[in-house]
């Protein structure tokens, strides 16, 4: 238990001091890049930058919502859709009052195959 | 030229020409579903209201099953499963496809500005490519109006490919004959499977696949609403498609 104590803040510390890195390296002020999602199925972009700009810090979605490890939750068994309408993961903000319905404007977060090609040939 | 309209005489209806009168009322049968089959059918479900009976209504489906699809275009994100399943099921070759999803931009939308359209064989009820086709490899099925191929028929000319406005077909090197979607009824439907392979395998409800004849069934249903749009590709074509598109 004291050990967890001593982890917990020192863990606090270290995402803090990943936030930080992430916006005090030189020409990333918009923060990390986008996160392209592969599962369960192709391809759902989510962009750190659209996020930021619409007044939202790091401490927002993590690490309650999401790890802060990109891409860790697609290794989860409840990162679906149905997971999003109860409120899970992206589905706690996106809701129709914050943000537009998780249920609503597919194509806007889901690039399909063709998104995900275009990125990968622009890499 | 408008300037003077309030000047202008008025023509009577009776100096319209005769052929111009047919063409509008032909056109208000049209728009009421009559003649319907392709084009705008939004306004269809009026015909039910008009007519006591369904039965000059039920009369434009002459098949039995008349096999349709509704696709709902705003739910389709381009994640293929469709796709793969269709070129699994009907062993399409990977230069070939039966089913594609095309991509539409519009920069300037507020909010979403990309939009998938997925695309298959119109199954037309007038279909381009059987009148091209000189061998009748090609055909409409008088059963269930798919479009359907007669492999050992086809010569490889690519007429239809000429004639297909929706580019629903590719030349197949493996069996040497035009390849095209026939609603998997190869594969699936003369197997006594009840949906073809993409409508099982879309994971978002964009492709319901079913039969338009059959006033209880859910694309009967979708079709004959007033609430909801539904529209067709290239109506102008004059081909009468059994794929029909709408949104939500």
């Amino acid at each position: 238990m004291r050990k967890m104590l001593l982890i917990s803040p020192l863990a606090v510390l270290l995402s803090l001091a990943l936030c930080y890195a992430a916006f005090s390296a030189p020409g990333k002020s918009s923060g990390p890049g986008d996160v392209i999602y592969t599962e369960p199925l192709m391809a759902v972009i989510f962009s750190h930058a659209d996020h930021l700009k619409k007044g939202m810090v790091c401490s927002s979605c993590h690490p309650g919502l999401f790890e802060m490890k990109a891409l860790a939750v697609q290794e989860r068994d409840d990162f679906t859709m149905a997971s999003l309408y109860q409120g899970k993961y992206c589905g706690a903000c996106h809701t129709g009052n914050l943000a537009f319905a998780s249920d609503s404007q597919c194509a806007r977060c889901h690039i399909g195959v063709k998104g995900y090609n275009r990125l990968q040939e622009k890499k | 030229m408008f300037e003077n309209i309030d000047k202008m005489k008025r023509e009577p209806a009776g100096t319209l020409p005769e052929f111009e009168r047919r063409k509008f009322l032909k056109l208000g049968f049209v728009v009421t579903g009559v003649l319907a089959g392709g084009g705008l059918l939004s306004l269809v479900s009026t015909v039910e209201k008009s007519f006591a009976s369904s039965g000059l209504f039920l009369e434009q489906y002459p098949y039995k099953p008349h096999y349709s699809m509704v696709i709902r275009q705003n739910l389709c994100i381009d994640c293929e499963l469709c796709v793969a399943a269709c070129n699994e099921t009907n062993q399409v070759p990977s230069y070939g496809y039966r089913t594609t999803i095309l991509e539409r931009t519009v920069p300037h939308a507020v909010g979403r500005q990309t939009e998938f359209i997925p695309m298959l064989c119109m199954q037309c009820n007038d279909p381009p490519c059987v009148r091209a086709c000189p061998t009748r490899a090609s055909y409409k099925d008088r059963k269930n109006g798919i479009v359907m191929m007669e492999n050992k028929k086809c010569i490889g000319c690519k007429a239809c490919m000429v004639a297909c406005p929706y580019n629903a077909r590719y030349f197949s090197e493996e069996i040497h004959a035009i390849d095209k979607c026939d609603f998997c009824f190869v594969t699936r439907l003369s197997k006594g499977e009840k949906l073809t392979a993409c409508s099982v395998a879309c994971p978002t409800g964009a492709r319901t696949f079913g039969d338009l004849a059959d006033p209880a069934g859910k694309i009967y249903r979708m079709i004959h609403q007033l609430e909801a749009q539904v529209w067709t590709i290239r109506p102008k074509a004059g081909t009468k498609p059994n794929v029909f598109y709408m949104k939500g």
